[in-house]
């Protein structure tokens, strides 16, 4: 017994012995030394994408679902030529980030020519080194159509990186029938809604909305500002007064009278609304938040020139209203809402595509938290924290 | 010659697995191992640098989590092992011709994909569907109970959602007890009650280990049914892992969780099999080796 044993034991340890060091090699050469993940951070000098020649080829776009209609990348293509690769990848604009991050920090785009993202990240991936400044010549049509309300961004005020696909405000959503008197940020806390109410788990949504019910403005708040808002909105969600935290999935908790009045978008509030009349957006007292969600060209984008190509196509009011038409956001395009009215499309009266200046006249854009990335750390993890109940 | 190759021959036939295990267990665990020991953040680039306060502070700001998805999928083990064995034995002793029909209604539910399923109970679920009129019209809920977002629900999800892992291990335990066991203890004077505690259910011991295992893990780390079924005060662990790697990109900390999570897991399987001796898990192989 023992002597048939000793054999294949001593040959096993070799054998490990082997796997183990061939494991060893294995993990060594694919990690190439350096260790994982590292991000960007260095000054440099950030490149222009230029446009050369006549737009040809082929066109990756990276945009978020149900953000166009179904005509308007077909069109494109018979107009000009292009080939359009359109892919829905974004669903979170963080979650989207850890996704292309990786290739972005080897100078790739993963063959994507335009992306989507919201304006705080937008603002992130420049800092990060990942996105090229636009050719002004290339996309000087598409500039001049540009809404004012939209045109100088804090984030970007030459608009040099970015140009909106679609803007949006973040206010509340109420069902008039349950709670008719719901017209404040602040009516949220009321304990008449107790277990009713529910909050975006966006941060850059939800937070400035809180402060500004508070009376602090956005733009002038401090980190404690944030962090004190957040805490309010902590002890509220514990209380059980906020029922959750929630994505786009708020309308069919609204759908459900699982939720009275929620903080919400523009644009759902519009496709609720022709299922259940009584779910409107309303404008809080103390105004809302206004975001775009842009096209940016990453580093490394193969074709920069069909990529202006499509800017200057889909700013064009005539094709703007077609995509304008589908999804009731607010559109960043000149001229649109003639086109709608010629259409004879509801979207054209709606103040929630065309809002006045009147009616945003209180709102502000969503900022991030002040004083650099360490900061904004801190309190995301704060806000994280809280949604996620630690 | 034939004699390295017989020695040869067990590694050789080893050796698919092995390369298995290395390339999809031991190399993946490594990089995991690596990140949980970084340190610093997207922007300014993650640094290896031993950090084991990765370890500590995730484990200090997240016990309540740990403690909570520890006692929902412990609760819920328990509460799918006193449905699923009634189920499993009936199937298996009365089912007759049916068995095959029944224990396909057990499975059909799960033909439609978890996520699906979990969204549906939100709807049946919610505060104005009939199930919470009836309970407020009986008096077991009060005026202004609900169900979504209380632990109540985030367990039952569990629970349905691991119900069938739990049922056809048993059910596949008991199929193979042989009849004329329990008819020799009845022959011994042995009552019903008494046949099914000394011999049937010793004899499904391997399926009811297997069955809890089998949901006991997979629910200390789920994440969908507290996020959908319930709120930040029934979050769980894997919502908090989840949320660490998709939105704060706070790699390091979520893969210093996960360690956490998969040593917790199996320090409690451990202690479990040992409590409920291994030969329960293997069946009567492991007794004959012993």
């Amino acid at each position: 017994m023992t002597m048939r044993e000793a054999g294949p034991v001593g040959g096993l340890r070799k054998l490990l012995f082997g796997v183990a060091t061939f494991a060893a090699a294995l993990v060594i050469a694919a990690c190439g030394g350096d260790g994982g993940i590292e991000g960007g951070g260095e000054e440099t000098e950030v490149p222009v994408a230029e446009a050369e020649g006549q737009p040809s080829g082929q066109l990756k776009i990276a945009n978020w679902p149900f953000y166009i209609d179904r005509k308007t990348v077909p069109e494109f293509e018979r107009e000009t030529g292009i080939k359009v690769t359109y892919v829905e990848e974004v669903n979170d604009n963080n979650d989207f980030l850890a996704k292309v991050q990786p290739q972005l920090e080897r100078g790739e785009s993963g063959g994507r020519d335009i992306m989507i993202v919201t304006d705080w990240m937008a603002k992130r991936m420049y800092d990060l080194g990942y996105l090229q400044h636009f050719d002004e010549e290339a996309v000087a049509p598409a500039k001049e159509n540009l809404v004012p309300q939209l045109a100088n961004p804090a984030f970007d005020p030459e608009r040099q990186y970015s140009l909106p696909w679609q803007s949006g405000m973040t206010g509340l959503v109420v069902n008039k029938a349950e709670a008719p008197d719901v017209t404040s940020i602040n009516d949220l806390f009321d304990p008449k809604y107790k277990g009713k109410v529910e909050m975006l788990n966006e941060m850059r949504d939800t937070v400035p909305l809180v402060m500004m019910a508070d009376g602090i403005r956005p733009e002038e708040a401090t980190e404690e500002d944030w962090m004190n808002a957040i805490e309010k909105i902590r002890e509220a969600a514990e209380s059980g007064q906020i029922r959750k935290f929630t994505g786009n999935d708020y309308t069919r908790d609204l759908a459900n009278g699982d939720a009275v009045a929620v903080i919400g978008w523009s644009g759902d509030a519009v496709q609720l609304q022709a299922d259940n009349p009584n779910i409107e957006f309303v404008m809080p007292d103390e105004g809302c938040t206004l975001w775009s969600d842009n096209m940016v060209i990453p580093i490394g984008a193969p074709n920069p020139t069909a990529a202006y190509e499509w800017m200057n196509y889909v700013y064009d009011p005539e094709n703007q209203a077609q995509i304008a038409n589908y999804n009731y956001y607010f559109t960043p395009v000149k001229g649109t809402k003639e086109v709608l009215e010629r259409m004879g499309s509801d979207a054209a009266e709606s103040e929630l595509v065309f809002p006045t200046e009147e009616f945003t006249a209180n709102c502000s854009t969503q900022d991030e938290p002040p004083g650099g990335p360490e900061v904004v750390r801190r309190v995301e993890q704060a806000w994280q924290d809280v949604i996620t109940g630690a | 010659m034939s004699t390295v190759r017989r020695r040869l021959a067990p590694y050789l036939l080893m050796g698919p697995g092995l390369v298995w295990l290395i390339l999809f267990f031991v190399v993946p665990l490594y990089f995991m191992g690596r990140l949980a020991l970084e340190s610093g953040t997207l922007a300014t680039g993650f640094e290896f640098t031993w950090e084991f306060s990765n370890f500590t502070d995730s484990f200090d700001r997240f016990d309540e989590q740990f403690l909570r998805s520890f006692v929902y999928a412990g609760v819920a083990t328990v509460i799918a092992l006193l449905i699923a064995y009634p189920l499993a034995y009936a199937i298996a002793f009365r089912g007759g011709r049916w068995k095959n029909a029944l224990l396909l209604a057990v499975v059909a539910p799960f033909f439609t994909t978890y996520l699906i399923r979990t969204i549906a109970w939100t709807t049946i679920l919610s505060d104005d569907s009939l199930v919470v009129d009836v309970l407020q019209a009986v008096g077991i809920l009060g005026e202004e109970g609900r169900l979504l977002a209380t632990p109540t629900a985030v367990i039952a999800g569990l629970v349905y959602n691991f119900l069938p892992f739990m049922v056809l291990p048993i059910y596949a335990s008991l199929e193979r007890v042989d009849v004329r066991l329990i008819e020799a203890a009845k022959d011994l004077y042995a009552s019903s009650r008494e046949a099914f505690w000394r011999v049937t259910l010793p004899l499904s011991m391997p399926g009811v280990v297997a069955g809890t295992l089998l949901t006991f893990i997979p629910a200390a780390g789920d994440y969908i049914n507290a996020f959908f079924l319930g709120s930040i005060n029934q979050s769980m662990i894997g919502n908090r892992i989840q949320s660490l790697y998709l939105l704060e990109l706070d790699y390091p900390t979520a893969a210093a969780l996960s360690f956490i999570l998969m040593a917790a897991i199996l320090a409690v399987v451990v202690i479990y099999i040992r409590f409920a001796g291994a030969e329960a898990l293997m069946g009567e192989e492991a007794e004959q080796r012993a």
